[in-house]
């Protein structure tokens, strides 16, 4: 198993919880799982074995092959993504906490019946 | 100065957007005059857009596949004028509300802006960033009212949009795991070669980008969303909605099909055939549950389902004549749909009901409003001298040019519906007045400064729109013809 597949794994189970779970806390933890295994997604793309940080020092060429450096960017895209996920959960549960004070219920089947 | 007018559009919206959150008198000529300056900056590029340049402004000049850049051409900046004209009606619609604070007015300027941003901007993660920037202001501005119905539509959308932009990330992620960059250009450029190399991988990216976008603009069995989003949300909001927001959907869809993966990848994953399924089926399913609604702004909302049904058919057509009917009936389904939901604004502040029903009498009260109504209603259905009927018989026209004469038909039977509901509604605003009992408005007192003398003056402007277009709809094709040649030749005219 790669990183890679192990990611698009936890992405389907996270897929999973979003749409058969009937509680609104646990849609809301199926949506964070989809987004920590994009992080793991993106992180094992730019992950090279016994790589090294792209970090231009004194004394090195540039000549170093790419192939070798880890590759930066999909890092610095995960903590913007990560700080979205996070404003999305945290816009989410606000959301669920106004619900509950109106309904007293978090179940989705009895949500809808309510008019 | 003017070198740098792609982002002071983006800029404008959104530094008044946080000034707007610091005083509580200036709050809607703030807005009004940073949307009117966009406008500016927009118009001092027509003169070069419409004569077929593109304008590439690399941000904080670092060019390349290393910067971000921002590219306005003809399809940007079509879009951005569909966007910014209706982004000030909506906030001069707003104006007269009471209840609309300064928070409301920040959360419209932010998705304004962020929706320019997604139009803009040649990064596609960066256009990710701003598509949930643009979703986490809609969601609030759909949960303004916080009403135990605002509150659910708000939170169906937020979980569905979650997860169609988790899948648009993911497929970005795949995207950039096979060309190392994500300027949308250098991936277009890069993409034919790893399509040999990884041809499951880039099917693969396809497949998730578009269905993360399908979740976005609603397309048949991803809909789920829609109708209590778009019905429950204030009718400013409504019209903001169904106008533009789900056209930022469309333009998308256009821009991963044509640029990203450049057409004839496109033809090889599958063929144009999978867009017109989904438009004729959620054409119809639109249609029909349309037919089946008795809150006027459901009926709305389903409305905009079947729609965008036809707009993805222009798409699938993918001619000419079928791209240019598709872009021009988005120009003229934000024009209708927002008149209707301005109208639809008005009649339930007045009557104090969602009911259909609880609507006649309307049009003997208020015989201006119900003729706006009414003549947007026909463009809607498609009848002549309105704006509606030139795109879609743009679309039957490409549609027979290519052989399908089936979906002319189905198009035909689609707008039979839309006129019986259309009319339905008519003429429930006509019929006799209603019991003096039933009147159950204005029970917190008024809430409209000054009548809605000033509301109706966006409805006056947008339904001369309808006319214009509907009349002279050169107007209309001349601003949509750099973007098809963009599109098809992939130069300029």
């Amino acid at each position: 198993m790669t990183p890679i597949n192990i990611s698009l794994l936890v992405f389907t189970i996270g897929l999973y919880g979003v749409m058969s779970k009937n509680n609104l806390i646990k849609k809301i933890m199926g949506l964070t799982i989809m987004n920590g295994s994009i992080v793991l997604f993106f992180i094992s793309i730019g992950y090279r074995e016994a790589g090294l940080a792209p970090i231009l020092e004194k004394g090195m060429t540039s000549s170093i092959p790419t192939t070798i450096l880890v590759d930066p960017l999909p890092q610095a895209l995960m903590l913007t993504a990560i700080v979205i996920g996070i404003s999305v959960t945290a816009l989410a549960l606000a959301l669920v906490v106004k619900i509950y004070a109106k309904y007293k219920t978090l179940d989705i089947q009895q949500l809808s019946k309510e008019r | 100065m003017s070198i740098h007018n792609p982002i002071l559009i983006i800029i404008s919206p959104l530094l008044a957007a946080f000034l707007v959150l610091l005083t509580r008198k200036y709050k809607t000529i703030l807005a009004t005059v940073s949307i009117l300056a966009s406008i500016v900056f927009v118009s001092t590029l027509s003169s070069q857009i419409l004569s077929g340049n593109k304008i590439t402004y690399h941000l904080g000049d670092w060019g390349g596949p290393l910067g971000i850049s921002l590219v306005v051409d003809g399809l940007s900046f079509f879009f951005s004028l569909i966007i910014l004209g209706l982004g000030l009606l909506v906030i001069i619609y707003s104006i007269p509300e009471k209840r609309y604070g300064r928070t409301y007015y920040f959360l419209l300027l932010i998705s304004l802006s962020s929706m320019i941003g997604v139009i803009y901007t040649a990064d596609i993660f960066n256009m990710y960033v701003f598509y949930e920037l643009l979703s986490l202001a809609v969601y609030l501005l759909i949960a303004y009212p916080k009403t135990g119905v605002t509150l659910r539509a708000s939170f169906n959308y937020l979980i569905m949009g979650g997860v169609g932009l988790s899948f648009f990330l993911l497929g970005i992620g795949f995207l950039y795991a096979m060309t190392g960059t994500l300027d949308i250009f250098h991936i277009a450029e890069r993409l034919p070669a790893a399509f040999d190399s990884s041809m499951r991988m880039v099917i693969m990216s396809f497949v998730l980008v578009a269905t993360g976008i399908g979740i976005k603009i609603a397309v048949f069995p991803l809909y789920g969303w829609l109708p209590d989003a778009h019905s429950m949300a204030p009718s400013p909001v409504s019209a903001l909605l169904s106008g533009v927001t789900v056209k930022i959907g469309i333009y998308c869809l256009i821009r991963v099909i044509y640029t990203v993966f450049s057409t004839e990848i496109f033809l090889l994953i599958g063929n144009n055939n999978i867009l017109l399924v989904l438009g004729v089926v959620s054409l119809l399913f639109g249609a029909s549950m349309a037919l089946a609604q008795k809150g006027l702004k459901r009926l709305l909302a389903y409305s905009t389902i079947n729609q965008l049904g036809i707009v993805l058919i222009g798409l699938g057509i993918g001619t000419e004549l079928g791209l240019t009917g598709a872009l021009f009936h988005v120009l003229n389904h934000t024009i209708m749909k927002s008149t209707l939901f301005f109208c639809a604004g008005i009649m339930i502040a007045e009557t104090g009901t969602r009911d259909m029903k609880g609507l006649s009498g309307f049009g003997r009260q208020q015989p201006a409003i119900t003729f706006s109504f009414v003549i947007a209603s026909l463009g809607m259905i498609g009848i002549p001298p309105v704006n509606g009927f030139v795109s879609k018989w743009m679309i039957c026209l490409a549609a027979v040019e290519v052989g399908h004469i089936v979906l002319v038909v189905i198009i035909l039977i689609s707008s039979a519906i839309a006129a019986t509901y259309y009319f339905r509604a008519i003429q429930v605003l006509f019929s006799s007045p209603p019991k003096p009992n039933s009147m159950t408005a204005h029970e917190g007192g008024p809430v409209i400064y000054g009548g809605n003398f000033y509301r109706s003056w966006p409805i006056y402007i947008l339904v001369a729109g309808c006319l214009l277009f509907g009349l002279l709809p050169v107007l209309g094709i001349s601003l949509v013809k750099p973007a098809v040649s963009l599109l098809l030749f992939n130069v300029v005219p």
